[in-house]
């Protein structure tokens, strides 16, 4: 497998971004046909790495693959507001990353999102629907904003305080000479075992984070991750850090707020969802239902299929590359 | 003439709107936005006329006016949360497609309506106010800042300022100075002048409005204050963020714009009318009539009533296959 990318720089909405790509080594028919674009949007705490083995596997099969570090990640830059994390900033992004990538012609791409990535993905259908030829969806479902679920209040309700995402909003005062709180901890804790500690996580359960929880037993790496793959994420996120990667999750309601307009609105976006039946998002009260029951196919009425893999967790596309290879593949075939 | 108009406070996104009806319920439904500073009382001739038209018409008191909620700060006034306004509106009534019509902030609001729900919008008509693509490279208090400090917009940025030079005269006069305008200059106050003391109440009232009229928005505005109102202006860097999404986007939607030849912004070679009919906007507003009203100045739905009534009815109508 040819795991060598070209790197590349864009200047968009007023962030330098940095996205890895791998094009076909040949013209699958000669003609001038450009090939088909597949855009992969990473989660949390990824980076456009998580998506090398798609892009190798694609890029073979005639597609042009693009993996952006989204904003705040990686080697793409990161804005210092923190209020410059919301999904229009991100969709903002990606919209003037399709642009420059795919040219004047406002074409569609094809889609693929994983996390934080399907959650970006849902709202750039929502938004810019005619920018989309087609999504494969990963992990995360869609559901429609609802008036009386501010997301923060929801989860502190649901989970408590010590949820993750609750744990994650207190921000710093200033954020190039603070950290914010749980910055400040995952540096005492040490970046290498704070990603560890969430790659390797495999609890149906949800992630919490109380304090003085410690980290001290041994962690061993699944079949799927590397040394070389953890070396690769910690020198990245060593340099780059979480403030930008946890902002996201700091503009939850501000998101939530600027998407009222999006009440009621259904994906209008051919779309296949992919999820591990290990993964905790899986497990989440009501979702089982809420999947299989037509409800979710009530608010995305072109959810063509729903698959979900056997003993599989949260990182299905490292856990099983070749297989999800095929499925986005077959699926982006029927377009 | 206003007298079967209903008023009914209605719930939608999270806030309640006063919002003026008339029309038969199971007729099309139009939806008139006012602009800045006004209320729903602007379309009164509108509301009349359409209704009487075939028409179900619906005219809300944006958030921050008049009988409105009013949220505290500028956050909360960016074209994200009004459109969600109006989307609430729109479900209320259980309307899927909507006619649309919307003057100076209104008709921001209504070309932000075509951004973010194009899939809830029949036809739109825009009075006064262009759509403005966004420049991904111009933030709109730099743009402002090359009009000095003496431009209205920039004046109403600083919360608190615009309010306190109002405050200096009672809102009976300052609504004059605005609904009577003739100005169509870019509204640029001399330098250390506050607008508003800038702007000049004629010694005559024009035809087209009496003085209990305007007393109407005074009466308005002296209880709900021009906070509201002006955090429109101080969401403007905000809503640019917000509206990269559509950086490049073409409006598709069928769209009127109206706007009489001495509105603001209509001085000189470069102004605003020129803007509408020259080739970069109709690339990015292809489905677009242009109707250019003689003599006619900013509040021009009130000023030149008959004459916007029949092109917004003749606009919609032709949407939907009626001719006269």
């Amino acid at each position: 497998m040819d795991l060598t990318f070209t790197h590349r720089f864009v200047k968009v909405n007023g962030i330098n971004m940095h996205f890895a790509e791998k094009t076909p080594s040949f013209t699958d028919n000669g003609a001038s046909r450009p090939p088909p674009v597949i855009l992969f949007l990473h989660g949390f705490p990824e980076l456009w790495y998580t998506w090398r083995h798609q892009m190798a596997a694609l890029s073979s099969l005639g597609y042009r693959t693009i993996a952006p570090d989204l904003r705040g990640y990686g080697d793409t830059e990161a804005p210092e507001s923190a209020d410059a994390y919301t999904s229009l900033h991100v969709v903002g992004d990606l919209i003037g990353l399709i642009d420059a990538v795919v040219g004047g012609d406002r074409e569609k791409v094809f889609v693929v999102g994983h996390d934080w990535g399907a959650v970006i993905a849902w709202h750039l259908c929502l938004l810019r629907p005619d920018r989309v030829k087609a999504l494969v969806n990963m992990s995360v479902v869609f559901e429609p904003w609802n008036l009386k679920r501010k997301p923060i209040s929801m989860f502190k309700s649901f989970y408590g305080d010590d949820y993750y995402i609750c744990r994650f909003q207190k921000n710093g005062i200033n954020i190039l000479q603070e950290y914010g709180e749980i910055e400040a901890e995952f540096a005492k804790v040490g970046t290498e075992r704070v990603l560890l500690e969430m790659l390797t996580y495999r609890n149906p359960g949800p992630i919490l984070l109380p304090k003085g929880k410690s980290y001290d037993d041994p962690v061993s790496l699944p079949s799927w991750l590397t040394e070389y793959d953890v070396k690769y994420y910690v020198s990245k996120y060593e340099k780059s850090g979480f403030t930008g990667p946890v902002n996201y999750y700091r503009n939850m309601d501000r998101t939530w707020e600027m998407m009222g307009a999006f009440s009621n609105a259904q994906v209008k976006v051919p779309v296949k969802f992919i999820i591990g039946d290990q993964d905790l998002t899986y497990h989440i009260p009501r979702t089982k239902k809420y999947i299989h029951d037509g409800r979710f196919k009530s608010h995305v009425p072109l959810l063509d299929e729903v698959v979900v893999l056997k003993g599989v967790g949260h990182f299905l596309h490292e856990e099983r590359p070749d297989e999800i290879s095929k499925h986005i593949h077959d699926y982006f075939l029927t377009f | 003439m206003t007298s079967e108009v209903r008023e009914k406070k209605i719930k939608t996104n999270g806030i309640w709107l006063n919002v003026a009806d008339k029309g038969d319920e199971g007729e099309p439904l139009v939806l008139l936005l006012h602009g800045f500073p006004e209320t729903w009382f602007s379309w009164r001739h509108q509301i009349d006329f359409l209704s009487s038209h075939g028409y179900h018409v619906v005219a809300p008191d944006l958030r921050g006016y008049a009988d409105s909620d009013s949220p505290p700060t500028h956050e909360s006034y960016t074209v994200s949360h009004l459109v969600a306004d109006v989307i609430g509106l729109l479900d209320h009534y259980g309307t899927a497609q909507a006619f649309v019509a919307g003057h100076d902030w209104g008709a921001i609001i209504g070309w932000s309506l075509c951004l973010f729900r194009p899939d809830r919008v029949k036809g739109f008509v825009s009075l006064s106010v262009p759509y403005s693509p966004r420049d991904p490279n111009l933030k709109p208090s730099d743009l402002f800042k090359s009009f000095g400090d003496g431009l209205y917009i920039t004046q109403f940025q600083e919360p608190g300022r615009a309010e306190a030079a109002f405050a200096k005269h009672d809102c009976l006069t300052v609504m004059k100075k605005f609904l009577l305008t003739t100005r169509s200059d870019f509204w640029v106050a001399p330098p250390n002048t506050e607008i508003i003391d800038d702007l000049e109440v004629p010694s005559t009232l024009p035809d087209w409005i009496t003085e209990e009229e305007i007393q109407v928005y005074a009466d308005k505005f002296q209880k709900s204050g021009f906070t509201g109102p002006l955090n429109y202006y101080r969401a403007m860097d905000l809503n640019w963020e917000i509206l990269a999404p559509w950086q490049g986007y073409k409006i598709v939607i069928p769209t009127k714009f109206i706007a009489g030849d001495k509105d603001i912004g209509n001085e000189g070679a470069n102004g605003t009318i020129k803007y509408v009919k020259g080739e970069m906007f109709k690339s990015i507003v292809p489905n677009l009539e242009v109707v250019v009203i003689e003599d006619g100045h900013h509040f021009i739905q009130q000023e030149k009533s008959e004459r916007v009534s029949q092109e917004i009815l003749s606009f919609f109508n032709k949407l939907r296959n009626i001719t006269e």
